[in-house]
């Protein structure tokens, strides 16, 4: 596209001469390639080394690591994990407390934004600042006391506490208002003079119009709640309330012990594949939306 | 709204109120201390300890995670026809994986007698040390999860940054005879800066909030070698005998921390960055 870019093959393939991109062919990209390529995998192999331990027997990983790279595979860590702790029961957990965070975020941000991007009421920047503080507010100054609250409001071990503190993203309203007040006034002022409500110009013409903006903001609230750790880690206590990434956790330090690490590997499996599988299915509007934020900020 | 007022806003004043008071060791009579727990903390060399692992946290992971990742953006910026696709699939991933499984992940890997990095250190005769049981290297190894759990976030803004460059920009420096190194120091880096900023914004708040991977690989240990100030809320705040004021002045202690390093990077770089 740029010098910068063909001086950066240049540089790759340590010859003098620089190639116009435009006129690249598919040997002089092979370097660069291959650069990528074994930067990438260098960058995947926590997670590569992770799924083909998951399908070793103990036996073989114990005795020499690097077996896992060969047959025979097998799926025996995955029973083993499956029946020593209850992985089901953490994933379902895991599934209410994303679902119900990602459904009530999104929903929030949607209707919230649409409010403050849209109509003209008194206070409107007071209560916009205020949401906008939030964003600043470090998250370990509330959590002690957003912990005791939940506590004496008898909500630990439950979903309500897994979820209620989160039901709302200032970010989320932030994100989405920018983007409703990016779309034309005139759209709005027609739509009025045609007859729609405002409830009937939200979701008919605005939410499929920002359809992208609001698909990035759900892969995020489902990653978000779905990796969250400190907070479920403090407000659970018991077994069955875990949510998978605690699971894991209490799930490593028994089986340590028992140097079962391909149990392990496969535990840590179950738990990372509904974010692959987001990732794989969605990594085009994930990384457009991470990009849009950043280049807001 | 309700929601945000009820879990952000008043929190605030009650982690100050909780901070300034002691609860009594048996029953739950809190006792106005004042400013008790913060002298406290300001006098106790365990408290200091812990700043400092916060700080040469965000020392070792701020400036190593962006620049890899501003390296391999340059690179990624270069567009190649076939496989792209896949190589930022294998550069973006570790974006979406949480801080506990990084940390399970890790633990594998540092494992002393079966894990992956001291078998192919092995391979070339280094005999690995115990990663995280030893005072030296453990704070080196959560350092290095955080940074890769970090790095798909980084590469992905920083190549965002890189295509708001304007081709003209290079052509115009080109023509003035500036080599590749010329124009990525003084083309590219500058007009980057913007995005430069706000990753090292992002980074160091979250470096200062890294609690998984530690929670996992060493739980603050060998000693409190890699204890950092989160750490040392959720120890003193949940785990055995309960401070629950200690910890909220460590939060409050920690919070300006963020906050005032913050305002000082955007006061610093407010000069030296460059709106393209």
């Amino acid at each position: 596209m740029t010098a910068i870019e063909a001086d950066l093959a240049t540089m790759s393939t340590q010859e003098s001469t620089s190639t116009p991109p435009a006129e690249t062919s598919g040997r002089g990209e092979f370097p660069l390639h291959l650069v990528l390529f074994t930067i990438g995998i260098i960058v995947s192999t926590p997670i590569i080394v992770a799924i083909f331990t998951s399908f070793t027997s103990l036996n073989r990983i114990l005795a020499d690591p690097n077996s896992i790279w060969s047959a025979p595979w097998t799926f025996e860590n995955y029973v083993s994990a499956w029946t020593a702790t209850p992985f089901g029961r953490f994933m379902i957990n895991s599934f209410i407390q994303t679902g119900i965070i990602t459904i009530a975020q999104v929903t929030f941000s949607i209707l919230a934004g649409f409010a403050f991007a849209i109509f003209r009421f008194p206070g409107r920047n007071i209560l916009f600042g205020i949401v906008l503080g939030s964003l600043m507010v470090p998250f370990e100054l509330t959590f002690i006391p957003n912990f005791i609250l939940i506590s004496n409001l008898g909500w630990a071990n439950t979903y309500q506490g897994l979820t209620i503190p989160f039901l709302a993203s200032a970010f989320g309203v932030f994100m989405l208002r920018q983007f409703f007040m990016a779309l034309p006034r005139d759209l709005y002022e027609a739509a009025k003079i045609d007859g729609a409500s405002d409830w009937y110009y939200l979701w008919r013409i605005m939410v499929p119009l920002s359809k992208g903006a609001i698909s990035a903001l759900t892969i995020f609230s489902f990653l978000g709640a779905w990796n969250q750790y400190l907070w479920p880690l403090v407000i659970t206590n018991e077994e069955s309330m875990r949510t998978a990434q605690i699971g894991i956790r209490f799930f490593m330090a028994n089986q340590e012990r028992a140097f079962d690490w391909g149990a392990i590997m496969a535990g840590a499996t179950i738990v990372m594949l509904p974010t692959l599988l987001v990732f794989l299915v969605a990594q085009k509007q994930l990384v457009k939306g991470i990009a849009m934020s950043g280049l807001k900020g | 709204m309700v929601v945000l007022a009820i879990f952000v806003y008043w929190p605030i004043v009650e982690s100050l109120r909780l901070s300034l008071n002691r609860v009594a060791p048996f029953g739950n009579a809190e006792i106005f201390v004042g400013l008790d727990q913060y002298t406290r903390l300001l006098t106790s060399g365990e408290f200091w300890n812990n700043v400092l692992v916060s700080i040469y946290f965000m020392l070792g992971t701020v400036p190593v995670g962006i620049g890899l990742a501003v390296v391999i953006a340059l690179l990624l910026s270069y567009p190649v026809r076939r496989l792209s696709w896949a190589h930022r699939m294998l550069i973006f991933v570790p974006v979406v994986i949480s801080s506990a499984v990084a940390g399970v992940l890790f633990r594998w890997l540092y494992n002393p007698v079966v894990g992956h990095i001291n078998t192919w250190l092995g391979a070339f005769g280094i005999d690995g040390p115990n990663w995280l049981n030893t005072r030296t290297w453990a704070l080196f190894a959560v350092t290095v999860a955080v940074v890769w759990r970090q790095l798909g976030f980084n590469v992905i803004i920083a190549l965002a940054g890189l295509q708001q460059i304007d081709d003209s920009y290079y052509d115009a420096a080109k023509v003035d005879g500036a080599g590749t190194w010329d124009r990525i120091r003084y083309v590219t880096l500058p007009l980057l800066s913007p995005t430069l900023l706000f990753l090292v914004v992002i980074n160091v708040i979250i470096s200062f909030q890294a609690f998984g991977e530690i929670d996992i690989l060493t739980m603050g240990g060998p000693g409190q070698a890699t204890e950092n100030l989160v750490y040392s809320v959720f120890v003193d705040g949940f785990v055995g005998t309960r401070f629950r004021g200690l910890a909220s002045a460590q939060a409050f202690l920690l919070a300006l921390l963020v906050m005032g390093v913050s305002f000082v990077q955007f006061r610093g770089f407010r000069s030296r960055v460059h709106y393209g």
